[in-house]
């Protein structure tokens, strides 16, 4: 009992969206807590924080990762991007945040940074060939508004759009 | 700030190569405006602020369904690391009783958020605030509770349960129901029943409170700002004003957002014990107890008919589950008494208490287990009389409302009929069940029809005309995905005649114009009409002064009018200036034109807003005066039954819907694919699994409460088939966000008979039903 009570931290290093942040941990803290309770990056959502709705899908060395199962720790030294750091620095969108946006991909907003975060990778890992393989490798990321026909619609641009 | 404040800076990019100017008018599919905050992460939630000396609180929960808690040893988890108070029903601050959300005043003087009598499983019984999340985390589980437990009702189907009580007003009766159904050629009779469902928002709940003296800042979302706010207000005892509810963007909602709840209570409290700002967000499983989801309910519906399947009469009997201390009726007889034309009718519905958390809304409710009840009895009579389930609802076509007696306002349900089936391909359907497949999948259509009241409330909205020519609108109301950024600005774009570009919304924080509830799919119509009143007093203040200021470069043309279109002002001949909004007002010194409007009716007292604002008592009837007023729909829906395995998918979705004019069709198609993709969840997936034994919601997380995933959903077509309906809103709209959910149940169980010729009245329709 005690000791998953004690509150020991450790000096963690993060490069999240191309720039360091050094912190001071408890070796449980998630890097979605990190995220948005340390480091003001709200922009990742937690929706469950048991690895069941992939709202908060970022990418760790480009690979979508849910960051409620992942600590922070965990993620040292390796490239963390959020939806904060997905616009070019100009502020320029991503094929597929214009596409979400173009295609009403999202209504309330809170799937919205998983799975854009979900349907770069979706992409950039070649799921993204037809309609029915788009909703099969986007079907982790779960939207109660039920956006799903629309992100199909997005990610279908925006494969197109990657490829031209 | 917190309100919603980001121009479409970094979107024009992707506007400029599709949009096109009249997008930003009323009826235009402008891209939503709080879509770029959206897309970038930079959209902060309620409480997702970050403020300093932030605590972290973690409720306890009930283990037991019914009893008494003995006692709660708090001595662990208090010595924990971090910990900064424990909350038990015994050191809790002095809560007041509040009013409910009609306004009737408390039963209770006091208002205790943590329970010494369990009612259900899941209840809150304690809380742990400390210095991070994962510090409350960890002290909440060492948090020991004893209890005296009693035997607990565990649902509708528990043998102890029994027949409930009688819900009197929810009788509606005409005719002679019972002797027109015994004399009837044709008769049947069947039960159907849904299941618990859960609104299952992505964002879950939660709340910062922050006191600063006396006055108490609640980040938190909401559907319901100054509702909300009123309830904090009384049960602390400061007044309405001292409340500040900031609600900036809404994770889904669903009918589940707006009440403060007894969490809310607690992270208010504990924020006032420690004197420093406390956020407290419910566990995924916290948020299947801590507030209702829909009732399951159980229906029979009697159909007596001619042969030609005209229904003589209909004869309704429902129940919904309630808690055992607190009250929710889901009016299951709404859709019953009106979608078809029957000379006898009559309709008695029961509610029984079980050790559940009270029930509350969820998408349409009342209308949507109603509707599965109805739409599925009428497919079932169509077979009995061989008459096409399509043909059939035409036959029995209400000309007006059978129940009010009144005219519709507008009805556009013959045409839905019209648009799906043809789009669907409906008269390729080869009657017979069983008689279409493809390979080992029977393949099966069915068509149901749905509705929604039109509910009407009041509304204020404030609109400036900026120094920069842009125009700033205000309210209290709320964007939880509908689109009201959106239809604001577009509605403020036109009246004042700017381009959408240079309008500014900024929602969600109580201190603005107030709003009622954004529920029961009022918000749209009830907001248009008061920023396009706002809007239009605040141009002609604008055009007022153009003409008669000494200094405008109008005044000697001494006009009538003026006109101001594309942020330019110009006379209506065009003989004269043609300036921008920014230099007309420069000319003639002002910094801004400012008006309110609101919906309210003339002469309202300061307290008539204020119960107006607070309470749902004063909502206008959809029947009221002429007519009867509602939204309508029909859904096309072909299934694919796995004929060894009983699995259902939908394969293809058609719906023609009216409600009435589209503000901005884009977004309004938005809403209402999502309303049928969670009726799809209701037949296919969703359902609350008690545990028998301890009364508890074992599938309490998104792992095992099955919404639908992008890989359950097909194609989805939808059509407006809408007219303005000027007796329903100011410009014409009808409810969106509810309607479209209605019927889908009904139209997929219909399906599947369909397919496979077995008739499935309890949702949802899984494969074990099917073999
Ligand atoms: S919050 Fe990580 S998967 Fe749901
Ligand atoms: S947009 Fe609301 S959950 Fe996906």
């Amino acid at each position: 009992m005690t000791d998953q009570t004690t509150s020991i931290t450790i000096p963690i290093h993060l490069t999240i969206n191309g720039r360091d942040h050094s912190l001071n941990v408890e070796p449980r803290v998630t890097l979605l807590d990190a995220l948005r309770d340390r480091l003001d990056l709200t922009g990742t959502k937690k929706g469950c924080d048991h690895g069941q709705c992939g709202a908060c899908t970022v990418h760790v060395d480009g690979e979508r990762v849910l960051a409620c199962l992942t600590l922070a720790a965990q993620v040292e030294g390796r490239e963390i991007t959020t939806i904060e750091g997905l616009a070019g620095a100009d502020g320029t969108l991503d094929a597929v945040q214009a596409a979400f946006l173009e295609q009403d991909a999202f209504q309330c907003g809170y799937c919205t940074p998983g799975q854009i975060m979900s349907a770069v990778a979706c992409i950039r890992e070649g799921h993204a060939g037809s309609d029915d393989e788009i909703r099969e490798y986007m079907a982790g990321n779960l939207c109660r508004c039920g956006a799903y026909p629309n992100i199909v619609a997005a990610v279908r641009q925006a494969a197109l759009e990657v490829a031209s | 700030m917190t309100v919603h404040n980001i121009r479409h800076a970094n979107t024009r990019h992707a506007d400029s190569r599709h949009g096109d100017a009249s997008d930003g008018a009323v009826g235009g599919r402008l891209s939503r405006v709080d879509g770029p905050a959206k897309i970038t992460g930079a959209a902060k939630y309620a409480f997702e602020q970050q403020l300093d000396g932030l605590a972290h609180a973690v409720m306890v929960e009930a283990t037991i369904a019914a009893g008494t808690v003995r006692a709660i040893d708090t001595r662990a988890a208090e010595t924990a690391p971090g910990v900064l108070l424990v909350l038990t029903p015994d050191t809790i601050m002095e809560i007041k009783g509040a009013s409910d959300w009609l306004g009737n005043p408390p039963t209770q003087k006091t208002y205790s958020p943590l329970a010494r009598t369990v009612t259900y499983s899941g209840q809150h019984i304690a809380a742990v605030v400390a210095e991070t999340f994962e510090q409350a985390v960890a002290a909440a589980a060492l948090v020991e509770v004893s209890y005296d437990e009693t035997p607990a009702i565990v649902d509708l189907s528990d043998a102890k349960a029994g027949d409930g009580i009688p819900i009197d007003v929810m009788t509606k009766e005409w005719g002679d129901a019972e002797a027109a159904f015994a004399a009837a050629p044709v008769r049947i009779c069947a039960a159907y029943n849904t299941q618990r469902e859960y609104q299952a928002a992505m964002e879950p709940h939660g709340l910062i409170a922050r006191w600063q003296g006396e006055e108490l800042t609640i980040w938190e979302p909401s559907q319901w700002l100054d509702g909300m706010a009123r309830t904090y207000a009384e049960w602390f005892g400061v007044p309405f004003e001292n409340v500040r509810l900031v609600s900036p963007y809404i994770g889904g909602g669903f009918g589940s957002k707006a009440l403060a709840l007894a969490h809310s209570a607690v992270a208010a409290a504990s924020a006032k014990m420690l004197g420093r700002p406390v956020k407290l967000v419910l566990t995924r499983p916290q948020n299947f107890t801590s507030y209702g989801g829909r009732a399951a309910t159980r229906q029979t519906v009697t159909i007596g008919a001619g042969r030609d399947g005209k229904i003589q009469s209909i004869v309704h009997r429902g129940v919904n589950e309630t808690a055992v201390d607190g009250m929710w009726v889901e009016p299951l007889a709404s859709v019953t008494s009106i979608m078809y034309a029957t000379p006898n009718f009559s309709s008695k519905q029961n509610v029984v208490r079980v050790n559940t958390v009270v029930p509350g809304a969820k998408r349409a409710p009342g209308e949507n287990p109603s509707a599965f009840g109805i739409e599925c009895a009428i497919d079932e009579l169509a077979y009995e009389v061989g008459v096409d389930p399509l043909e059939i609802r035409l036959r029995n076509y209400a000309e007006q409302d059978p129940e009010a007696k009144k005219a519709w306002s507008t009805r556009q349900l013959r045409e839905a009929f019209a648009a799906g089936a043809e789009r669907f391909g409906w008269s390729k359907r080869s009657p017979k069940p069983r008689s279409m497949r493809d390979g080992h999948q029977l393949i099966g259509w069915g068509v149901a029809a749905g509705t929604y009241p039109v509910r009407r409330a009041y509304g204020e909205a404030i609109v400036r005309i900026l120094a920069d020519g842009s125009v700033e609108v205000e309210s209290s109301s709320i964007d939880m995905g509908q689109g009201t950024y959106t239809i604001l600005a577009q509605t403020a774009a036109e009246t004042v005649g700017v381009p959408a570009d240079d309008v500014v919304v900024k929602l969600g924080d109580s201190r603005f114009p107030r709003a009622g509830v954004a529920g029961g799919s009022r918000l749209a119509g009830v907001m248009t009409g008061a920023v396009y009143k706002a809007a239009t007093s605040a141009l002609d203040q604008f055009v007022g002064l153009a003409i008669s200021d000494p200094r405008s470069p109008f005044h000697a043309l001494q006009a009538n009018t003026l006109v101001v279109a594309n942020g330019r002002i110009t006379a209506p001949r065009g003989d004269g200036p043609d300036v921008s909004i920014a230099e007309l007002l420069a000319s003639v010194g002002r910094d801004r034109i400012e008006a309110t409007g609101d919906t309210m009716p003339a002469n309202s007292s300061a307290e008539d807003r204020y119960k107006n604002y607070t309470t749902i008592a004063t909502s206008v009837p959809h029947t009221e005066g002429d007519y009867s007023r509602h939204s309508w729909c029909a859904h096309f829906i072909e299934v694919r039954v796995d004929e060894d395995f009983g699995t259902v998918r939908v394969s293809r979705v058609v719906s023609a819907l009216d409600s009435g004019r589209l503000y901005n069709p884009k977004l309004a198609e938005s809403q209402w694919k999502g309303g049928i993709i969670m009726g799809i969840g209701q037949a296919l997936l969703e359902e609350g699994i008690v545990d028998r034994r301890h009364g508890r919601i074992v599938n309490n997380n998104l792992a095992d409460y099955l919404v639908p995933t992008n890989a359950d959903i097909p194609d989805i077509e939808v059509i407006s088939v809408g007219i303005p309906d000027l007796h329903s809103s100011v410009l014409g709209g009808k409810g969106v966000g509810e309607l479209a959910i209605v019927g889908v149940a009904p139209a997929i169980a219909n399906a599947v008979f369909h397919a496979t010729g077995k008739r499935v009245r309890d949702l949802p329709i899984t494969l074990e039903k099917l073999i």
